[in-house]
């Protein structure tokens, strides 16, 4: 009995119109790694906010070292040792690390020896070779670093039961490969780790156990020395899956996107954009690869009309686009799929039509005259949710209640069906399960095919590899080299990721 | 043992069980103050309800009252909607009062009625419009706080309509009485309920109502306005002009408060004066956030919070209660459903047995 650290029995937990957990059976052993593998709204957050007491189950109980336990708040799962890193993360971006690290903390005396705590956090820190500065703020981090405040968050409250929900998703390869790391130092310290990812090659990798959901009940638990990806993505989804795709012959045509010796400054007023430039043609897609943080979001807000270009010009379909409204651009025919769905893509709140119809409110039949036809909206939704596969609890329910891989799905439904000549895309299968990652892929493809070029942007070289067509690398704001797919391989964009010149990688290699 | 459990998703029968709770604890706490007076609350409760709602007339007293909160709080629902704190309607109103006030006051008693209303109505849209365009121009184009700025512009137009009054718009047979010439009736709004003080503004608001509505649920702005009040960074993502639908939004609700101040004196006191309760505007707030910015719904807190206040004059004549009750009870009620906001995001848990609970975990 003391092997298991953790136990579900029997865990139902019932949405309004949705089963999200079906009497699930959960054991996590002491000292484990333990996956849990499954589509987009297969209940995986749902457990797991089960397990951290944000919900309350309607049937089923948790033991906690063969006793058990009444969870029902996430104070509560602190006590019992549990911590969690939620899918969309749940810091204060106005506050400072030290103050998100005590935001909550229930046995928080009156006043507050910061000097202490600001210690601990640093004792922490270095443990794992963090690199935290205890007063910057949070929104001055980037992604991984806000995460491994969310790390240090569950470690200062002494969380022996780690959960992660798909904290891979938002980082790059090199930051994956460091959470690893930590990850596996934190159990060979005997902390018991839950991890959920839609990456099959970071399973592989990481875990020691997989437990497999479909629709809100398991399908199994195996061992990874006893599995192998296409057995998983088969339990996962029912079905055999492909990890190859069929693409047409390219069909290359005029200049669609012309980005030229554009210059741009970030949030922090740090020049981001080093007079770069490349083009993007029709029935194309042209890979962007390059570690985060080297100006990709801001090119896209650039050419979005989001961001001012201090210098330089955007060009789309010959037209000078350079810094006009964002809604000119749109409507000269680009789209956009902003890499942080909650904060720019969707309104969490609203329901599904009106998400549905934020670039069509405009245009008839949805607009019409001053007003919005919403007989005409909710039938707009129902044709992309039909069409995208969507699943939604309920149509007008606010869509802050999909599922991660659903909202994303929305999403590039929505930019994907306004047909634009220039569709970007930043991260579009973040968070994507196999068959949702798979069928966004086709999607990206099928519109290259009908002519529209495709500025792909990704730190996912798997994806750029699999389905550019050509592939450029920028590094430090500007563009280190431009390569056909078929020439590309992954040594070459490594290496040019890292820095280095055309030339220089060509003779390393 | 009590705790707060995050929530799945805001229920309805939350948005109806937070303003009962607020409006009771409201109720207790104005009887504690009744209480410390050495009243019987009980009583000073009865007395208040039959000054409120017994009779035709002082049914029709409560409607008086509540015709301005319900014109006020269905333009504050439309800014609140976009997280923009809009808590100037009391100059908005006080403004609205004064520009329809010139017409009625130095145009000439023979003008046509209806020509006359009919500049009285715009003049005092106008006049709330122009207070409200301020704050709203400050914050969409230099990002002023609009609490601050609206705050401000409040006492400004109270020193405004004090300047008026004890200066050149003075009735000069007012001995000395900070009070303009009585109204002509060419510039009093018509009764509609013979024998009573209800008079067209009422209309004026179940239209108002109504047009509120529709603007919200049905048109491109309504649609503009919850996307920016919910994202702004969305907002911004899909191309809308966020400082332009500031403005417009206050234009409506700024007009809205405005048209309340004329009615008040084109319909009510038929003169202008120093005291023309611009505290409504302050009232509509908590009228608008019991309602959960549904601007039908708020019509009918309205009338409950306008019974209050009618209700309130007569025991403050019949049981020497003074008429600051009101006042203690609305703040109450204004507190306990801020508070409860956080109802609405978590649920209360009531632990039984929790203590038996602890005490197994500690050998864990
Ligand atoms: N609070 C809620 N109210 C109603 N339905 C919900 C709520 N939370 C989740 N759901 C629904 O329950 C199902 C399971 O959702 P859950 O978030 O657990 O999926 P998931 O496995 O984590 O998916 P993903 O990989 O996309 O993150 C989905 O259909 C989702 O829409
Ligand atoms: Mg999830």
């Amino acid at each position: 009995m003391a092997e298991y650290i953790l136990q579900a029995r029997n865990i139902t937990k019932k949405f309004p119109g949705v089963l999200a957990n079906d009497h699930i059976n959960f054991d996590l052993k002491k000292g484990e790694i333990h996956t849990i593998l499954g589509e987009n709204g297969a209940g995986k957050s749902t457990l797991m906010n089960i397990l951290d007491g944000i919900y309350y189950p309607n049937e089923g109980e948790i033991y906690i070292n063969g006793k058990k336990a009444n969870i029902r708040s996430p104070f509560d799962s602190m006590r019992y040792g549990i911590g969690m890193i939620h899918q969309h993360f749940m810091l204060v971006d106005t506050l400072t690390v030290l103050e998100n690290v005590i935001l909550g903390l229930k046995d928080q005396s009156f006043f507050i020896n910061k000097k202490q705590i600001a210690d601990k956090i640093i004792e922490i820190s270095d443990k794992y070779k963090f690199d935290l500065k205890p007063f910057a703020k949070i929104w001055q981090l980037s992604v991984g670093e806000q995460q491994r405040v969310e790390i240090v968050k569950m470690l200062f409250r002494g969380a022996d039961i780690l959960i992660l929900d798909e904290p891979t998703a938002v980082l790059t390869p090199q930051e994956s490969e460091a959470l690893f790391e930590i990850l596996k130092k934190m159990k060979s310290e005997g902390k018991s780790i839950i991890f959920i990812s839609h990456k099959l090659n970071e399973v592989m990798e990481i875990s020691d156990r997989i437990t497999v959901l479909r629709k809100g009940k398991v399908i199994g638990t195996v061992n990874k020395e006893e599995t192998n990806p296409v057995e998983l993505a088969k339990m996962m989804v029912g079905r055999e899956v492909l990890f190859r795709l069929q693409r047409k012959p390219l069909e290359r045509g005029e200049e669609v996107l012309k980005v030229e010796n554009v210059e741009a400054y970030n949030d922090r007023g740090i020049k981001v954009l080093n007079k770069i430039g490349f083009t993007v043609h029709k029935g194309e897609i042209f890979g962007l690869a390059g570690v985060a943080g080297n100006g990709q979001k801001e090119l896209a807000q650039v050419i979005t009309g989001l961001r001012k270009a201090t210098s330089g010009k955007v060009f789309l379909l010959g037209k000078d686009i350079t810094n006009q409204h964002p809604l000119v651009i749109a409507n000269s025919g680009t789209n956009y799929i902003p890499p942080d769905r909650l904060k720019v893509g969707l309104i969490p709140n609203l329901s599904s039509i009106d998400n549905a119809i934020l670039r069509r409110y405009r245009k008839n039949p949805i607009g019409s005259g001053i007003l919005v036809n919403y007989k005409k909206a909710r039938e707009y939704t129902e044709s992309l949710i039909e069409k995208f596969n969507i699943m939604v609890p309920r149509i007008d329910a606010p869509v802050k209640l999909l599922s991660g891989g659903n909202m994303q799905k929305l999403l590039l439904a929505r930019e994907i069906s306004e047909n634009p000549a220039l569709l970007i895309a930043v991260h579009p299968t973040r968070g994507l399960d196999i068959g949702a990652t798979e069928f966004i892929r086709k999607k990206l493809l099928e519109v290259r095919d009908s002519g529209m070029a495709v500025l792909l942007i990704s730190e996912d070289l798997d994806e750029i590899l699999m389905i550019s067509d050509r592939i450029g690398v920028i590094y430090e704001g500007r563009i280190t080299g431009i390569m056909d797919a078929k020439d590309a391989d992954v040594h070459k964009i490594g290496l040019l990721m890292a820095g280095s010149t055309e030339e220089e990688s060509a003779t390393v290699h | 043992m009590i705790r707060f459990e995050k929530r799945e998703s805001t229920s309805t029968s939350l948005k109806i069980l937070i303003p009962t709770v607020s409006i009771i604890l409201g109720i207790l706490i104005g009887a504690v103050a009744i209480l410390l007076k050495g009243i019987n609350p009980i009583k000073v409760y009865q007395a208040l309800l039959i000054g409120a709602y017994s009779s035709k007339y002082t049914f029709s007293e409560t409607l008086v009252a509540a015709t301005p909160l319900i014109l006020i709080s269905a333009g504050l629902i439309v800014v609140f909607k976009m997280n923009f704190w809009n808590i100037g309607a009391y100059g908005q109103y006080i403004m609205g009062a004064i520009f329809s006030s010139y017409f009625a006051i130095f145009w000439s008693p023979h003008i046509p009625k209806v020509i006359m209303l009919t500049v009285m109505v715009i003049a005092g849209m106008v006049g709330g419009a122009l207070w409200a365009i301020i704050p709203a121009l400050l914050k969409a184009y230099w990002e002023v706080n609009e609490v601050i700025s609206t705050l401000l512009l409040n006492y400004i137009a109270l020193f405004v309509l004090k300047f008026l009054m004890y200066g050149t718009w003075r009735d000069p047979l007012s001995h000395g009485f900070p009070l303009s010439k009585p109204f002509p009736n060419n510039a009093q709004l018509p009764r509609i309920i013979p024998h009573t003080r209800v008079n067209l503004g009422l209309i004026f608001g179940i239209i108002a109502v109504f047009v509120v509505w529709y603007l919200l649920k049905k048109t491109k702005f309504g649609y503009e306005i919850r996307v920016i009040g919910e994202n702004p960074n969305a907002a911004r993502y899909a191309g809308m002009n966020v400082a332009k639908n500031i403005i417009i939004a206050m234009i409506i609700s700024g007009a809205l408060a405005g048209l309340a101040g004329m009615v008040q004196v084109s319909g009510i006191i038929h003169l202008l004066q120093i005291k023309i309760n611009p505290d409504y505007g302050y009232t509509a707030i908590i009228v608008a956030w019991l309602a959960y910015l549904d601007p039908i719904v708020a019509s009918f807190f309205a009338v409950f919070l306008g019974g209050l206040a009618s209700g309130a004059y007569q025991i403050q004549i019949t049981m020497q209660v003074p008429f600051g009750i009101v006042g203690v009870i609305e703040s109450a009620i204004l507190f306990v459903l801020i508070g409860s906001e956080i109802f609405m995001r978590y649920r209360l848990v009531f632990d039984v047995g929790k203590k038996k609970h602890s005490g197994q975990e500690e050998t864990l």
